[in-house]
Order: C-alpha cells, then sequence, then structure tokens
C-alpha cells in the first residue's frame, strides 16, 4: 500500500440510516436481552415489529439504551420508573432548549 | 495521594449500619448522577459516591477499609501500610475495579486494579462494539469532512493490567450530521475471538462550541448586533453564517429579539435545518461631546418613556 494515501474510513449515520433489531442493539451497547425486552415492555423503546424477532429499533434507540442502562445500574430503578425517568428527562430537555430560545 | 473518607464522602457515621449506608448512596446518587445532574462537578461527586459505595457496601471490604480508615483522616497525605490486607480472603470475583470501570488511584492503591474483561473464552465470539465520543467543527457537518482523531483506549496487557493507548483513526465525517448523532464504524471495535468478526467502533457526535453559533438539531442560530438607526430605519447588513457571509435585509421597525428565519441554511440533510438570526440592539457609547449631543437631540425629538408599562404598578 503507498504510505502516502490514508484511506478514510466511512462511517454510517446510526440515527438515519440504521435499523437495529435486538441482537444488534444488545451488541451495540453491551446490553442483555431481556432487559431490553422488558423496557419496551414498558414503553421506554418503541421498536417496530410485533414480536422481539421482528423488532427494529430506530438509531436513537441506542441513546436511550445506554441511558436506561447507566440509570438502572447505577441507581438501580425498575423498568416502570426508568420508564417515567426517561421521559421526564425528554420533558426537561424540551423546556431547556424551549427556555434557550426564547 | 490523599486518604479519602469514604464514610465522610456518603455522609454517614462509621457506625452506620449497611442499610443506612444503601439508603445514603441511593439518595446522593440520584442527585449527582451525570445523566440528571446538571451540577458542573456531578461527574467527578459521582465518581467518588460509586467508589465509597462499592467499598462501603461490601462487608469485607468494608471491614478491610476500616482497619487502615482509622488512622487516617481526609485529605492528609496516605500510603498504604505494606501488606495491609493480607489475609483478607475476599469471595466473589476479587477485590479489584470491575470492568471498563476507571477508580481513582486511592482505590487503586488498596484494592488494585484486576478488571475483569479479559476472560478468554475459547469459543467463537464477535468482538465487543466500542464507543466514543469526538468533538468536530460545525462547518464539517455542513460539507463533510476528511478527519483524523485520536481516541484513547483502554487495552488489557498479559498481565491484566490495563493501559491507556492511543490510536489513530482517519474518519470520513458524512455531511449533514448532527450533534448527538452516532456514527457507526463497522469492525473497528474489539477484535473477535476464535476467527469472529471484530465488533464496531461508535462514535458520539458534538460539536467544538463556536463563538458565533449555537445548534439545535438541525437548526443554527446566531445573534446579530444592529445599530438602534439599522433596527428603527431598517438596512442592508453582512451577516456571516457557516457557508460564508450573506446580505441580510433588516426591515425598519425591528425590535431587540426579532428572529429572522433563513430558510435551509441550517445543517444539511433530508429535511435540512434553519439557520435563525436573532437580532440584538448594541447601543453606541456616548464617550465625546458629539455623541452626547446625539443622545440628547434624541430625547428631545422623542416623547418616549420605555417604562411606559410600569405606570402604576408598584
Amino acid at each position: 500500500m503507498n504510505p502516502n494515501t490514508v484511506t478514510f474510513i466511512q462511517g454510517q449515520i446510526v440515527e438515519e440510516e440504521l435499523h437495529l433489531t435486538l441482537m444488534e442493539l444488545c451488541q451495540a451497547c453491551h446490553a442483555e436481552q431481556e432487559h431490553v425486552i422488558a423496557w419496551v415492555v414498558e414503553g421506554v423503546l418503541e421498536p417496530q415489529g410485533d414480536t422481539p424477532l421482528d423488532w427494529r429499533f430506530s438509531g436513537d434507540a441506542m441513546r436511550r439504551t445506554r441511558l436506561a442502562l447507566r440509570l438502572s445500574r447505577d441507581l438501580d430503578i425498575n423498568p416502570p420508573g426508568l420508564a417515567l425517568v426517561l421521559d421526564l428527562l425528554d420533558e426537561i430537555a424540551r423546556l431547556r432548549k424551549h427556555q434557550q430560545h426564547t | 495521594m490523599k486518604f479519602v473518607d469514604y464514610y465522610e464522602v456518603l455522609g454517614v457515621p462509621r457506625t452506620a449500619t449497611q442499610d443506612d449506608i444503601k439508603h445514603a448512596y441511593r439518595k446522593l446518587a440520584r442527585k449527582y448522577h451525570p445523566d440528571v445532574s446538571k451540577l458542573s462537578d456531578a461527574e467527578a461527586r459521582f465518581k467518588e459516591l460509586g467508589e465509597a459505595y462499592a467499598v462501603l457496601k461490601d462487608p469485607e471490604k468494608r471491614t478491610a477499609y476500616d482497619q487502615v480508615g482509622s488512622q487516617w483522616n481526609s485529605g492528609q497525605d496516605f500510603q498504604p501500610p505494606p501488606d495491609w490486607n493480607a489475609g483478607f480472603e475476599y469471595s466473589g470475583s476479587g477485590a479489584g475495579a470491575g470492568p471498563g470501570e476507571d477508580y481513582s488511584d486511592f482505590f487503586e492503591s488498596l484494592f488494585g486494579r484486576q478488571s475483569g474483561f479479559g476472560r478468554h473464552s475459547p469459543r467463537q465470539e464477535q468482538g465487543q462494539d466500542h464507543h466514543a465520543k469526538v468533538l468536530i467543527d460545525l462547518v464539517d457537518a455542513y460539507h463533510g469532512a476528511q478527519r483524523s482523531m485520536s481516541l484513547r483506549m483502554p487495552t488489557l496487557d498479559a498481565q491484566g493490567h490495563t493501559t491507556l493507548q492511543e490510536r489513530r483513526l482517519d474518519v470520513s465525517i458524512p455531511k449533514g450530521i448532527r450533534a448527538g448523532q452516532h456514527l457507526r464504524l463497522a469492525g473497528q471495535g474489539a477484535p473477535g475471538q476464535g476467527g469472529a468478526p471484530a465488533g464496531d467502533l461508535f462514535l458520539e457526535i458534538a460539536f467544538n462550541p463556536h463563538s458565533l453559533f449555537r445548534v439545535d438539531g438541525g437548526d443554527v442560530f446566531l445573534d446579530l448586533p444592529l445599530a438602534p438607526w439599522e433596527a428603527a430605519l431598517g438596512a442592508v447588513v453582512t451577516a456571516p453564517t457557516p457557508t460564508g457571509a450573506v446580505q441580510l435585509t433588516i426591515p425598519a421597525g425591528s425590535v431587540a429579539g426579532r428572529q429572522l428565519r433563513l430558510k435551509g441554511r441550517g445543517i444539511p440533510g433530508k429535511t435540512p435545518g434553519d439557520l435563525f438570526v436573532v437580532l440584538k440592539i448594541a447601543l453606541p457609547p456616548a464617550v465625546n461631546e458629539s455623541a452626547r449631543d446625539a443622545y440628547r437631540a434624541m430625547a428631545k425629538a422623542f416623547d418616549f418613556n420605555p417604562r411606559a408599562q410600569m405606570d402604576g404598578v408598584s
């Protein structure tokens, strides 16, 4: 290989170009399948598809899953509590944004 | 190295029960969790809490810590006595820090650093996916860019110690990427075991702070100062944008806080963002006699009470 040429790695934007299966989401976030399934049941994550095998998660689910993992591990929050916390964090982020631009 | 009083960190007396310790940790963890707290030192505080709790929640480690701890005060210079924990037998996964966890020198001097993620399994296993956060310039999201970045990655050496390895990565930044989005680089994570494929590397994108532009999703905001007469009479002014300067028509009678939307001039994409120009009024300073005369003339020319709304309210 010519040492003067640098190959730049092409990536994919997860949020726009990817739909992850349950397996891929767990691999990407180092999450246990049973946890992710419990979070879907509680509405923390909202994949498309009917059964876990058909589930397709949008790219944004990766951010939510990693957040859910940290919160459940660090604060020992159960799935219903987690769903509430994530909803409230979304609401706070929305309000902060609103405040910032007015 | 300073001695850290884990009881003080959790705000409990040395005589606290295991339940007291758990209760104190939970309460403080909710307050300082970096995903929840906006305090600037939340991350450091939370790390300290986690460390204190890791020791005090475990009766074995707590007993060992108490042996040393009773002779030191918080902040004192500390050297662990030789063989201080000899004779303590730890059950479970050993006394060391857990996988990927980053404990202080103080903690490691006492409990060592034996990471758990060196388990070698003979079976085929795909490499772990890695995550890293990288900062790019806003303009790179407008045009796309090729950037070389260096990442520091903890890796295990043959003795099971973690070391930070610097790694250079040449990455194409796709046009239109937004802060908070992730870029997946296939096969750039940890190598697989037994011939299995490597994991992926996920780069979380954030923008370097810019002196002029603020970003919200795909929308970009710019504060544009105007002279009072430009705002009152209307004007054509030059405004910077991430793609170069533009001529902007300011309508007569503009007030501070008014936003002019430049449609589609935000971050590009399937639904491109907008550029919002937020008007500010800058007052020329009255530094000489002619400037003061101009202000006096204004005062005379206007029958203007900026506090008219406040009359009768007190």
